[in-house]
């Protein structure tokens, strides 16, 4: 449980700060379960912050997305900080996309969120269809309180928790500047879903599988949007010239598309689940994550977003790698 | 009458570096090694210049198998490229396997420029197990204009 005071008072403080731009947080939504991202200019505005078992979103994309508009002839870039309000797995994002001299370190004062795990709000939208007007989420042990417009209902957690939240490596965040409240107990983690039972298919069984997901992709990139590390200037699937995957919607292109995203995520994805979120046709995309990881982690001893020193994993090379691959 | 069949006969891409394998390749060639023709080579300046990519639009585009060609390891031409093609190799290869391509379409050599013997064998074991493995339908093309 985090102390929604607490969380307030640090991010009014670091508003008032003289180098900090804004604060990135979380507001409550204009109906139902939904949670908005917030953007915190003066600390009169952080009064509206809060953070509940519904704030999934990872808000580490802000910063990255930032707009830079061109500078005038006597005009400064504005170096000032960026607050962020981050929970394990944002704070892993932010530490990936430092590594990667996509931020700088010293740009983001990150508020950190030691985090029980996140309502996942596609399962809480089918639980609660009707839901409108005022609700509100409380932890309480090992159930949610779901209040909707006064009425309490009583829901075991492990029913609408977030499936990445099950495979928890770090449920409180690496790195951090101010932490709100004391740091959790990691849980006993699992093996994420069904990645196991999905391995030991035949290879026609795994294509019959993925065949009939890579079919109903509608290629939105509503995925490649949502990730924090895909912030490319250029996305090689926009690329024309060449163009390395067409437009067209098929089976051939959803799949090179897909292998794509999942690629040039290995090593780098820090498993937060912001693509599944907002896929709107549910493509199981972070099995395709998780399985990469493991891999990465089985083959070459790497975690992503852990350690702000480390070096790219496909920038770098161990001349023991694994080979037995090789003819 | 009897009736003929047509065997099916493997197209394979081999993405070979300029140092190593392609002048391995060459030397099959002016050492006049008979290797089954399936391959069509393509010469890139190292096997750390292949992109994954490659390898997906190759398998999209009618080849039913890739190749990937780099220097011994320790010997490439720019110190490291053939380590991180390894590296890049090993996880596209899970990756394919997970989604339920076969691995074995993608194969990676190490061939110096004095194995001409050895890249004749490679293209012949490479050749039968494609063979083996049959067309790849999965995720080719249909428009292709």
């Amino acid at each position: 449980m985090v102390d929604q005071k607490l969380l307030v008072e640090e991010a009014k403080k670091i508003i008032a700060q003289e180098d900090v731009k804004y604060v990135i947080g979380y507001k409550k939504g204009t109906y139902g379960f939904t949670i908005s991202p917030s953007y915190a200019y003066t600390p009169e505005y952080a009064e509206k912050f809060i953070f509940n078992p519904l704030c999934a979103k990872n808000l580490a994309s802000y910063p990255i997305l930032e707009e830079k508009l061109p500078l005038g002839r006597d005009e400064e870039e504005d170096i000032r900080k960026i607050g962020i309000v981050a929970k394990g797995c944002d704070a892993r994002s932010l530490i990936q996309v430092i590594q990667e001299k996509g931020l700088k370190r010293e740009r983001v004062v990150i508020i950190g969120i030691p985090c029980t795990g996140v309502i996942d709000p596609k399962k809480i939208k089918n639980m609660f269809p009707n839901a409108k007007g005022e609700t509100d989420v409380v932890e309480d042990g090992d159930n949610y309180q779901i209040k909707i417009n006064g009425e309490t209902n009583e829901v075991p957690k492990a029913e609408l928790l977030s499936d990445v939240c099950r495979s928890c490596e770090s449920p409180n965040p690496p790195i951090y500047d101010v932490l709100i409240g004391e740091e959790v107990e990691p849980p006993e983690m699992e093996e994420y879903k069904n990645l196991k039972e999905l391995e030991e298919q035949s290879i026609e069984d795994k294509w019959a599988y993925w065949e009939k997901h890579f079919e109903r992709c509608i290629r939105c990139y509503a995925c490649r949007e949502a990730c924090p590390l895909c912030y490319c200037k250029e996305c090689m699937v926009d690329l024309l010239s060449p163009q390395w995957v067409r437009r067209s919607v098929n089976i051939s292109e959803n799949t090179a598309w897909n292998i794509m995203r999942a690629y040039h995520l290995a090593g780098r994805c820090v498993g937060c689940g912001e693509c599944e979120r907002a896929c709107p046709v549910n493509i199981p995309l972070m099995e395709l994550n998780k399985k990469l990881a493991k891999d990465v982690k089985e083959l070459f001893d790497y975690t992503s977003g852990m350690d702000l020193e480390e070096k790219p994993l496909f920038g770098t090379f161990n001349p023991d790698d694994p080979e037995e691959f090789i003819l | 009458m009897s009736k003929q069949t047509i065997e099916f006969e493997p197209n394979i891409i081999g993405f070979l570096c300029n140092w190593c394998s392609y002048a391995g390749a060459d030397l099959a060639g002016t050492s006049r090694i008979q290797y089954p023709p399936n391959i069509k080579i393509i010469r890139v300046m190292c096997s750390g210049r292949v992109n994954p990519m490659f390898v997906v639009n190759a398998l999209q585009q009618g080849a039913d198998g890739v190749l990937i060609g780099g220097c011994h390891p320790g010997d490439c031409h720019y110190q490291q490229g053939n380590y991180l093609a390894r590296r890049r190799m090993a996880i596209l290869k899970q990756l394919l396997e997970f989604i339920g391509i076969e691995p074995d379409r993608v194969r990676m050599t190490w061939v110096s420029a004095a194995e001409g013997k050895k890249f004749a064998e490679v293209i012949e074991e490479i050749t039968e197990d494609i063979k083996k493995l049959g067309p790849m339908k999965k995720i080719q093309r249909v428009n292709v204009w």
